[in-house]
């Protein structure tokens, strides 16, 4: 009875066995080769490509192309959809040629008149990076592979052609936009919109009939979740359940160091911390005075700010336009931590032992600002300032920052600005330059300075030296006249498997991994 | 009991309207900038200021209400400012997440903590009461993120033993994947045969269960042994005692009976709480469930879904208290509506 029982038990166990083995390897054969990036907020808020302009740029950049993209490791630009260009010797025409063969996930083949269509929809619909075609005049299909770009006046229109937002040439047949809100996709990238779970779970997959082609290795689909505490996004990374993570806090990424299969990259980014002084409010106010505000900018300690807060990644900035963008200067004044220096000029202000209160705002939840601004604090306290910090939502600040009565405005703005596309110009514009009151928090006023940048712009193309030199002194202005100050370039950590390979941080294309050139080496 | 049924969810009317009226105020009051938040970041003036009279932004309080309120009963919960998604839409979405997790959470925490406060009252003043007792109080007093992240420590980084995050494997959306059917994991695996996915939305489903399961652990374990304490020391069951019925009737039928009234409706409350209160579970087990869709629609000031969430829990409340009540009487025979 024992030896029957036995037997009928191994024979049962031993099919039971093969059955699991069989299932597994059924199941191992199916599987896809899936890349996870685990994302620190929603992974799409804009799904017309028309209108991109947030945290959808990590999956537009896989599913949409451009004309041309630029590679920030040679500083030129690498053909996509447009295999080569030529301007005008006065930069007013621009002429692309397109890859021939190209389809769209719809069915369509791109050409001239989709390139067309795609631009021309962005411009009229006034949403997004839209602005980044100012200078077209208009757009002509010379013939089914090439395009004419006609500007108004001389720009770099290679550029616009590259951004990661509102460049996208996408399928006029399939344009209209609550069809794209629907979570559906007409681009002609390596990879297709599979699915989309409430904007926070979006899952791509491969594109069969793209036209580079699939040889060699490739992900054959890319999940994109968002991940929103940041210790589990750390463990997701550790784990090994998530190929790539964007973005985790500087503790998270101790905890990483060292943990084997993962790596932290440390690479530049365009992304400065500004702090913004109000330039507008009367003299008789302590933050009206430039003496106080270079008081300030003496007080504050950059190399705490970069090593306390930062843990080291970032450096301090040297003027408004941030390490790696063209335009940046070593030649720009750079204030140091001096606190001597700052109670001298307090001094010379009618301030010698302080005795006034400032307020700072930044935006609420983010851990390196509200530090960086306790610090200045514990410093200006030494010197008899008192430093109100507040932290707001967003909007809330920009509401405060907007008060019609500038007295009742915030004296410090601090907050990030990183550019649209890689250009100067989207630094010392948007945020120094006279104009209705929008992202100029410092409220600052100059012709000078407003002339400087302007002439720069439009140099920008044809005289790229010339260009360079009036950005370096309509940056010293900004300096001289103490309006605000950059606090440090960022540099991006990203925290990923060591076996995610292929992958090229491009500052130029924040937070996009560009999967089709990676692969996972077992 | 029409009547009465009748009667209350008029009343239920005039207090979704209330709380409409009062939320929708709020979201005027609280300094924000929603058409800045629609068009996204670095956008220009002219920008915002299109989207903003796009919003209908332009337009006075009153008249942005009744244009709210209106569509709202067509349907229309409007379009959120921060994911661009009908309102609607985005709820049905988040709903079954989070329901499958408070269902989840409930039935773990009442099944365990209901006879935990029966063997604590039984027991009352021996070792296991106090055992109980100090148990219970701890499920109410740690904070549900700390132990949720204790619990990922625990079983997910030393043991191994149970998944990090997410409502399934992620492999199984590929290999297995879930017909939508309910929106609920568990059910839709089930009745379609999927035992991959189910055995996968199972195992997800456990960490963030027990961490939501703690609150409702003690609280019915607390409430419980309260309740059958003052009913034990009753007359009836004294008699019942005296009479020779076996003591695992008095307590399951008689004790139990008249005890759980209060307990049904703690539950209940809770349920309906935990709708939109479940945001820091669902933080850390990247859950995605309406609590987070709530909060994130707070911190923006996205007032469509704020809308939406506010007056879909302020249904829910009403409508289960009135549940609640009409359970009450097919327990006690005793109560009468009305």
């Amino acid at each position: 009875m024992v030896g029957k029982i036995s037997w009928k038990a191994v024979f049962g166990l031993v099919v039971i066995l093969i059955a699991l083995v069989v299932s597994v390897a059924v199941v191992s054969a199916q599987e896809p080769v899936v890349g996870v990036y685990a994302n620190s907020s929603e992974v799409v808020v804009f799904w017309d490509p028309s209108e991109g302009f947030s945290n959808e740029v990590i999956v537009m950049n896989e599913v949409y192309e451009t004309l041309v993209r630029y590679d920030i490791v040679t500083g030129e630009f690498t053909p996509v959809l447009a295999t080569s260009y030529e301007s005008t010797a006065d930069g007013l025409t621009w002429t692309f040629h397109l890859r021939e063969g190209v389809k769209f996930h719809t069915g369509g083949e791109m050409d001239a008149e989709a390139v067309k269509f795609s631009i021309d929809r962005t411009i009229a619909g006034e949403k997004g990076a839209f602005y980044i075609w100012d200078p077209v005049e208009s757009i002509e299909a010379k013939d089914k592979y090439t395009v004419v770009f006609h500007l108004s006046y001389p720009a770099a229109i290679d550029i616009a052609a590259s951004a990661p937002y509102c460049a996208h040439i996408f399928d006029p047949d399939f344009s209209d936009r609550d069809w794209f809100y629907e979570g559906n996709d007409s681009g002609t990238g390596p990879y297709t919109i599979e699915s989309n779970e409430g904007n926070e779970i979006v899952i791509l997959k491969k594109f069969d009939d793209y036209w580079g082609g699939w040889e060699g290795e490739h992900f054959d689909k890319v999940l994109f979740q968002w991940v929103p505490e940041e210790g589990t996004r750390r463990l997701m990374v550790e784990s090994g359940e998530a190929d790539f993570c964007q973005r985790l806090a500087a503790s998270e990424l101790e905890a990483l160091k060292g943990v084997p299969g993962v790596e932290i990259v440390s690479v530049p980014s365009f992304q400065s911390l500004v702090a913004m002084f109000n330039t507008a409010k009367s003299a008789d106010e302590p933050i009206g005075n430039p003496l106080v505000r270079k008081a300030l900018l003496y007080a504050l300690n950059y190399d705490g700010v970069v090593e306390g807060v930062m843990g080291g990644y970032a450096q301090q900035s040297r003027g408004v336009v941030p390490l790696g963008l063209w335009g940046h200067s070593d030649q720009v004044k750079q204030y140091t931590f001096s606190p001597t220096t700052a109670k001298l000029l307090l001094e010379q202000a009618g301030y010698p032992s302080g005795g006034f209160k400032l307020m700072l705002t930044y935006v609420a939840g983010d851990e390196n600002e509200r530090r960086t601004a306790e610090l200045w604090k514990s410093e200006l306290a030494k010197l008899g300032v008192e430093l109100e910090i507040r932290g707001l939502p967003w909007e809330a600040q920009v509401d405060l920052g907007s008060a019609e009565d500038p007295n009742n405005r915030q004296d410090i703005f601090l907050f990030y600005w990183w550019p649209d596309f890689p250009d100067p110009h989207s630094f010392l514009s948007q945020m120094f330059e006279t104009q209705p009151l929008l992202f100029n928090f410092s409220y600052y006023s100059n012709p000078v300075y407003d002339a400087l940048i302007n002439v720069a712009k439009q140099k920008a193309l044809l005289e790229r030296e010339a260009a360079i030199e009036l950005y370096l002194e309509a940056q010293n202005i900004i300096m001289e006249d103490a309006a605000g100050v950059a606090i440090y370039d960022m540099s991006s950590q990203r925290a990923k498997q060591t076996s995610l390979k292929g992958y090229v941080d491009n500052p130029a294309y924040s937070h996009v991994v560009f999967w089709y050139n990676c692969y996972r080496e077992e | 009991m029409t009547a009465y049924v009748v009667r209350r969810l008029g009343l239920a009317l005039i207090v979704v309207f209330g709380v409409s009226v009062f939320a929708f105020l709020l979201t005027v009051v609280v300094p924000s900038n929603p058409a800045m938040r629609w068009v996204g970041p670095h956008a220009k003036l002219e920008q915002i200021e299109k989207a903003r009279i796009e919003l209908g932004l332009d337009k006075p309080v009153h008249v942005r209400y009744f244009k709210y309120i209106s569509a709202f009963l067509r349907g229309d919960w409007g379009v959120s400012i921060r994911t661009h998604q009908p309102v609607l839409q985005d709820i049905a979405t988040y709903l079954p997440a989070s329901v499958e997790l408070i269902i989840f959470g409930m039935f773990l925490g009442f099944t365990v903590g209901i006879p935990l406060g029966i063997v604590s009252a039984v027991r009352d003043g021996t070792m296991v009461d106090h055992s109980s007792r100090v148990f219970s109080l701890v499920g109410v007093a740690l904070p549900t993120f700390w132990l949720g992240m204790i619990l990922q420590l625990v079983f997910f980084k030393q043991l191994g033993l149970f998944p990090l995050a997410g409502r399934v494997a992620m492999m199984t959306r590929f290999t297995a994947p879930i017909e939508h059917i309910t929106g609920f994991y568990l059910f839709d695996s089930l009745i379609t045969g999927n035992f991959t996915a189910f055995g996968s939305a199972l195992s997800h489903i456990v960490l963030p269960g027990i961490t939501l399961a703690a609150y409702p652990l003690g609280l019915s374990a607390r409430m419980t042994r309260a309740t059958m304490l003052e009913v034990l020391g009753e007359d009836y069951i004294r008699t019942a005692r005296a009479c020779g019925l076996r003591e695992r009737r008095i307590l399951g039928v008689y004790a139990l009976r008249n005890a759980i009234g209060p307990v049904i409706t703690v539950g209940a409350l809770t349920f309906a709480y935990s709708l939109a209160e479940t945001f820091l579970i669902e933080s850390v087990f990247t859950w995605p469930g309406l609590g987070q869709y709530a909060s994130k629609a707070i911190l923006s000031v996205d007032y469509p879904a704020i809308m939406g969430v506010t007056l879909l829990v302020a249904f829910t409340y009403v409508l289960l208290n009135l549940l609640v009540d009409l359970t009450q009487t097919f327990l006690d025979p005793r109560i009468r509506l009305g």
